[in-house]
């Protein structure tokens, strides 16, 4: 570990942020710290951080979103600091980019032995993007290529539509989705809650997944009109 | 079985019955009435007439003359013939027949009496049944007098039943009219209750987790109905504003104490170690696990749970092992295949319910041994412990908030008694059950059984 490693704290909490910054100086770090995502930025355009010790909740752009933004451009080390303890799945999914998570309220010796941890890796996360490719039941999904495979690597026929609804359900595998919830992710807020073109649309995905893997039943309707996405998704390379 | 039926078969059943009930009731009267014609004249002519043609026939001067008078009282209802020498038969000892036998004797002896016999029509002779069922359908009679002049009258009487000018009996026409009046009363009607159908079949969907949906006021439906419709609306977009700011109230307060608890915690290393920054630092924790525990309660309450597929199985496993790791006395027994039970639900709400079962065993029952088991329709959670167990009497109260064995409530001995209210509220959001029983091992046993999913 190298001595004076540089932190940046982001946290909206002023007392919060000041306990911190005062611990990690006596611990020997150096610290900046910044209450929002505009103070990050500009303390980011100063100088680059060893560490990023980031609040979840924040006002304005939340963490989630910083966090992606800055997955995009580095692979700083990111210290995932959650209120929610019902957060914590999400933070550590995939798809979050933060490298650690600490669930509010923590200790100091906790935060310091993630920190340390974590700038022992220092930032060892690989700099590629990640591959959006995953795999369910006997089909491959590209994300970014928008191309589903059936088992014998032919290309499934999807419409533009389709391929969003199936998207939508591959990153949230095995969890009840509401028509709602479906309409916010593959459309936005301009969704129409009482669209029911989601539902026939559904219907087409299902025959077509069906007709290409028979008995597969990957996506089964539940009760009050909600969708279930039963396989198992795991990512391939 | 009453309570099953639907309003629109409880209008359907009644409509029905009255219908029923007016045919049986109109047809007995008809019965009574015909029953009360034909114990007085009908289907023969009257005593008087009948006297009348006897002295006609008997002054007659000659056949011309005889068949003459025979022309005049023939009619539809009855045919009269004289023939010679017939004898007479015997008159059936029954009501219709004997009183009418007597006004008979009496005309006939206004005019010196003649015999005679009051019979069943002897030649159709179909009507072999006692004489007091003719009331029900009234057969014909034949009626024989022995004139002066040797010869025998012979009156015989058909009962025709009444029709009406399309050969039909009368009051069929009407009847049928109202039957189908009546059923389309019935289509109609339950068209009218179809509006109720749907809006209980829509109550029942409502999600107050999500965005209201507006019920449609039907344009066909009744003024009631679509009031009715208009209401429940109101009533759901309410309801769905109370619960959205209940759960904004609990979120902010949740996360306002997790910040000030934060700030504490940071704060208590400042107390130099030893046991009341221990203490400190457990305060804190229960403070916040408390808080954990009514914030999911609460969501479980409003229907804000999560639904996904969890392994229940590989859930209890995590949380016996996270005990395990701190040495506590925690064993599990589970067949592999119990643990690859799939049920749709909470993971974050589930772990917390086979926590706070597992906790509750080592804080009150020193120890606790876990076992999951599956069935076809459901997986269940059996944690006994080797405490003093529970008094069957206070088993209910256990599950409800804030109530503890224990009457202190001194902190040391125990948490503020959510866990087992929580534990029933979030089993019961994932339609299953909770029971306190005894274990075998002599303490307390809690029984959680869930639903399993199936595709």
């Amino acid at each position: 570990m190298r001595a004076n490693a540089n932190l940046l704290i982001v946290e909206d909490d002023p007392v919060i942020r000041q306990l911190v910054a005062d611990l990690m100086r006596r611990e020997g770090f150096d610290v900046e710290a910044a209450e929002d995502a505009r103070g990050m930025d500009d303390a980011l355009a100063r100088r680059r951080p060893d560490l990023i010790v980031l609040d979840l909740m924040l006002p304005g752009e939340d963490g989630l979103s910083i966090c992606r933004r800055l997955r995009a451009q580095s692979n700083l080390p990111i210290l995932m600091l959650t209120a929610k303890s019902d957060e914590v799945d999400r933070v550590v999914g995939l798809e979050m980019g933060a490298d650690d998570y600490l669930v509010k309220p923590f200790g100091p010796r906790e935060l310091l032995a993630r920190v340390r941890a974590l700038l022992r890796r220092g930032g060892s996360t690989p700099a590629v993007a990640r591959e959006r490719r995953f795999s369910f039941g006997a089909f491959v999904i590209d994300l970014d290529a928008r191309e589903l495979v059936d088992q014998s690597k032919t290309p499934v026929a999807l419409t533009a539509a389709e391929f969003d609804l199936l998207a939508c359900f591959v990153q949230h595998p095995r969890r009840v989705l509401t028509r709602e919830q479906i309409l916010s992710w593959t459309r936005g807020r301009m969704a129409d809650p009482f669209d029911r073109t989601v539902d026939m649309q559904i219907s087409r995905l299902r025959r077509k997944l069906d007709a290409a893997s028979p008995s597969a039943k990957l996506i089964t309707t539940v009760r009050n009109g909600g969708y279930l996405f039963t396989a198992h998704v795991g990512q391939v390379s | 079985m009453i309570t099953r039926l639907t309003f629109a078969s409880r209008l359907g059943l009644i409509v029905v019955l009255s219908l029923i009930v007016a045919w049986i009731g109109s047809t007995a009267i008809f019965y009574i009435a015909t029953g009360r014609e034909d114990g007085e004249s009908r289907p023969l002519p009257l005593p008087r007439q009948i006297a009348a043609i006897v002295q006609l026939l008997e002054q007659a001067k000659d056949s011309n003359e005889r068949s003459l008078i025979i022309r005049a009282v023939s009619s539809q209802k009855f045919s009269v013939k004289l023939v010679s020498a017939l004898p007479l038969l015997q008159t059936p000892e029954a009501r219709p027949f004997e009183l009418r036998a007597r006004l008979l004797q009496k005309a006939l002896g206004e005019i010196g009496g003649r015999p005679f016999s009051l019979t069943f029509d002897a030649q159709g002779g179909h009507d072999k049944r006692p004489p007091q069922f003719s009331y029900l359908s009234p057969t014909d009679l034949e009626l024989r007098v022995r004139l002066s002049t040797g010869e025998t009258l012979i009156i015989q009487g058909y009962h025709r039943p009444t029709t009406n000018v399309y050969g039909m009996p009368i009051g069929f026409i009407a009847g049928l009219v109202g039957t189908l009046t009546g059923l389309i009363a019935l289509i109609i009607m339950h068209r009218q209750t179809r509006p109720l159908a749907r809006l209980a079949a829509r109550v029942d969907q409502i999600d107050f987790s999500g965005l209201p949906t507006q019920l449609p006021e039907t344009r066909s439906a009744a003024p009631e109905i679509r009031q009715l419709i208009g209401a429940f609306n109101r009533l759901q977009s309410r309801l769905a504003q109370l619960l959205r700011a209940r759960m904004a109230m609990l979120g902010g307060i949740s996360h306002d104490v997790r910040t000030f608890a934060t700030r504490l915690r940071l704060r208590v290393d400042h107390i130099p170690e030893g046991l009341d920054r221990e203490r400190a630092i457990a305060d804190i924790d229960d403070m916040i696990h408390l808080l954990d525990d009514a914030l999911l309660a609460s969501r479980a309450g409003a229907g804000e749970l999560v639904e996904e597929l969890v392994e229940f199985g590989q859930v209890v496993r995590a949380e016996v092992d996270d005990r395990s790791a701190e040495q506590a006395h925690v064993h599990l027994r589970s067949a592999a295949r119990h643990e690859e039970a799939v049920v749709l639900g909470d993971r974050l709400a589930l772990r917390r319910v086979v926590a706070n079962l597992i906790d509750n065993a080592l804080q009150y029952g020193k120890a606790a041994h876990v076992q999951v088991d599956a069935t076809d329709k459901s997986v269940c959670l059996t944690v006994d412990d080797e405490g003093p167990g529970i008094p069957p009497e206070q088993r209910d109260a256990m599950l409800e908030p804030f109530v503890r064995l224990e009457t202190s409530r001194n902190r040391r001995t125990g948490g503020a008694g959510l866990g087992l209210a929580v534990v029933r509220s979030l089993v019961e959001a994932h339609g299953g059950v909770v029971n306190i029983s005894d274990a075998p091992t002599g303490g307390a046993r809690f029984t959680v059984s869930l639903p399993l999913f199936h595709a």
